[in-house]
């Protein structure tokens, strides 16, 4: 047993579950983060959320990673973009759950190429901690690129597609189902890059 | 009032002392030189000149004061001033003078542009030009004299000038500021050299062309004073006392007895070039050599005056048409080439051509000076840096429009739909936190109108809570709002009118 272990520690030697030991910034929840590889949401690439209809509750999921993305910031705090809502992100409720307003930065391009254009642009920038895109249909080579531009501007791209996108490939490190239950949200790992099987974690959030 | 010569010199009547001491002027003897010499431009007229540009004698015209009900009389040409109008008259009195009098407004940003532009072509003299609002320019000489060839040939060519302005102008030229500014204004068209000649040319000087207030003129012509002279005869103190030390010290600086420190005339540098089409060109992807040639000529202007700019004009010039006007306003200050030229790339390919394009124009705004920091090399992507942030919000919008990248900042406010507002990225005006204290939760998004429920299949979760408040402005509201979980397991914010009966509002989703 041993034996095995210090095999393990091998320099050489290369495990899945470390894969370029992505930095990460926690959910919030501890048995989603248990269940992530690196304990958290991964920085610097692409991760998608597939609802059943806007408003589930991705955006409760998401809100302790972007108060702590938000305020991880040494020097001037980063933005936080919001890239074509289907509804306006209403800034009382913002600052209520700990968000500042002054950081959020909506962008409603009209035409769907301008939204793929303007989610590369905001994460290639560097300077949002993390950006929210429902860009809607997609081609692997456009959400590629996203996945590029994510990685050089060390931003992550959060996207949120409809469930109907479940069955296409995706470049996304983690790809997420989430689904409504008795005031609550069952969130199923579809993908994850470094991680184990795919399975389902029920979450109480309010 | 513009003479080819300055005044002969006459000698001085013997009451005065000093015995006056005008001074023929004798270039390149130093006995002679004071200082400074400066060269005083007054336009009594600039009112009228600003406004009615090249009225001359044509037509009688007059600018009246804005805000008088009197309406009077500032400033009238010539032949108005033949006809019996004068500066003071009321506007009935000078119709009734002369009925078809031309009758402008007094503008005075318009009267500052003339006097801006006025302040420029006396650039030409000396770098020293300090502007005399509301109509003097005043330029300091003295180390321009031996460039110009002497004090004639300087004034010639200053009057040369004005003449060809077609402006009404008198000169000065006086070792002070002030002494200057009161000769012009005295129109006495007089080159005085020697420092110690004013006070004998007191005498000379009517109270008028001190434009004091005119009660304290008034006062004074009421006391027996007539000119400077009486004045500089005055007791100190006592003239202190009653008029205020500010004129003293006017006086003061008139006759040379203290100095008159001059705020210097900066003319702000701008980059405006222009470049013909060798062929015209119907479609933008024609204009971008020449594009790139302006962009590069930009680049080096900036480049050498450490400088960035905030906006840029782009004019698309047509033959026989007015050009197309294309204005790329950036959120931060850029000195970059690379990253205005993505802005303008960008903001052409939104623009039709209405015709071939002949010629381009390119234009910034006022120059900033640029302040260098250096990127960390470790950090980067760690904080936003407000220049890259800046570059963000310009591609942004030089694509999508200005209107489709904002922010959201929170308003005080207890109805929903107007505690929040748009604003600009970064610039929400503070709100106390916890804002306002102690309220049910609010939905993360919400709709821009509420929308009706037609069919409304779900539960209610919490509520009600009342929100009856706003009658004061004609928007009040009188709802009833609830926490409800559609069948599709969205938590919903709806509404209910009071009183009963309009059926339910679906106002937010918490997301």
């Amino acid at each position: 047993m041993s034996g095995v272990a210090e095999l393990l520690r091998h320099p050489a030697l290369w495990r899945g579950s470390d894969a370029g030991a992505p930095r990460t910034v926690s959910t919030g929840f501890r048995h989603l983060d248990a269940r992530l590889p690196g304990g958290g949401w991964p920085l610097s690439t692409l991760i998608e959320f597939l609802v059943p209809a806007a408003g589930v509750g991705e955006i409760r999921l998401l809100l302790p990673a972007l108060r702590a993305l938000a305020a991880a910031t040494p020097g001037e705090p980063r933005w936080i973009a919001w890239l074509a809502p289907p509804h306006l992100p209403y800034a009382p409720a913002l600052a209520d759950a700990g968000l500042d307003p002054a950081r959020m930065l909506v962008i409603r391009p009209r035409a769907g190429l301008d939204r793929l254009w303007a989610m590369e642009q905001a994460l290639r920038s560097g300077v949002c901690a993390a950006v929210l895109g429902w860009i809607g249909a997609a081609g692997d080579q456009a959400l590629r690129r996203l996945k590029l531009a994510a990685e050089e501007g060390c931003t992550p791209g959060f996207l949120l597609r409809p469930s109907a996108h479940r069955a296409e490939c995706s470049p996304a490190a983690l790809r997420l189902v989430l689904t409504p239950r008795d005031y609550g949200l069952d969130v199923e790992i579809l993908k994850s890059r470094g991680g184990g099987p795919a399975r389902i974690e029920r979450l109480s959030i309010h | 009032m513009l003479e080819g010569r300055p005044a002969t010199l006459t000698p001085a009547p013997a009451s005065h002392r000093p015995a006056l001491e005008l001074v023929p002027v004798l270039p390149g003897v130093a006995a002679l030189r004071t200082r400074e010499l400066w060269l005083a431009a007054y336009f009594p007229r600039l009112p009228l000149d600003a406004l009615l540009p090249g009225s001359g004698q044509a037509r009688a015209a007059a600018v009246t004061a804005p805000d008088d009900p009197r309406r009077s009389i500032v400033a009238c040409n010539e032949r108005a001033t033949r006809q019996g109008v004068a500066p003071g008259m009321s506007l009935n009195a000078a119709l009734a003078l002369v009925p078809g009098l031309r009758v402008a407004e007094r503008g005075l940003p318009a009267e500052a542009a003339l006097l801006d532009r006025l302040g420029r072509w006396a650039l030409q003299f000396t770098p020293m030009v300090s502007l005399e609002p509301p109509s003097a320019v005043l330029a300091e000489v003295r180390g321009s004299l031996d460039l110009f060839g002497g004090v004639m040939a300087l004034w010639r060519r200053a009057l040369a000038g004005l003449s060809a302005s077609g402006l009404q102008a008198s000169l000065a030229l006086a070792p002070t500021p002030r002494a200057a500014l009161w000769l012009a204004r005295a129109d006495l068209a007089m080159t005085v050299t020697r420092a110690d000649a004013m006070p004998g040319l007191a005498a000379r000087l009517p109270l008028a062309c001190l434009q004091w207030p005119e009660d304290t003129v008034a006062t004074l012509q009421g006391l027996g004073l007539r000119n400077v002279a009486d004045l500089s005869r005055l007791p100190r103190a006592g003239f202190a006392a009653r008029f205020g030390p500010q004129l003293l010290n006017e006086l003061d600086e008139g006759l040379g007895r203290r100095s008159m420190p001059r705020r210097r005339h900066v003319v702000p540098e701008r980059f405006d070039e222009r470049l013909e089409l060798p062929a015209a060109a119907e479609l933008v992807a024609g204009l971008q050599p020449a594009i790139e040639c302006l962009l590069g000529r930009l680049d080096a202007f900036l480049r050498a005056r450490a400088s960035g700019v905030s906006v840029l004009r782009l004019d698309l010039q047509h033959r026989g048409q007015a050009p197309t006007r294309l204005r790329v306003a950036l959120a931060g200050m850029a000195g970059d080439a690379g990253h205005l030229r993505e802005l303008v790339r960008e903001r052409l390919a939104q623009c039709r051509l209405a015709a071939p394009v002949t010629a381009l124009r390119l234009r910034s705004g006022v120059l900033l000076p640029l302040t260098l920091c250096d990127a960390g090399l470790f950090e980067r992507g760690r904080s936003a840096d407000p220049e890259a942030t800046a570059r963000l919000l310009d591609r942004l919008r030089a694509r999508l429009g200005q209107q489709s990248v904002f922010g959201v900042s929170p308003v005080p406010e207890h109805r929903p739909e107007y505690a929040w507002r748009v604003a600009e990225p970064g610039r929400t005006t503070p709100v106390p936190l916890p804002w306002p204290a102690a309220h049910p939760e609010r939905p993360l998004w919400m709709l821009a109108e509420p929308q009706p429920l037609d069919c409304w299949e779900g539960a209610l979760v919490t509520g009600p809570e009342r929100i009856e408040t706003g009658w004061w402005d004609g928007h009040d509201v009188r709802r009833d709002y609830y926490v409800a979980l559609s069948s599709a397991g969205v938590r919903l914010w709806i509404f209910r009118e009071r009183p009963p009966g309009q059926g339910w509002f679906l106002h937010g989703v918490f997301g």
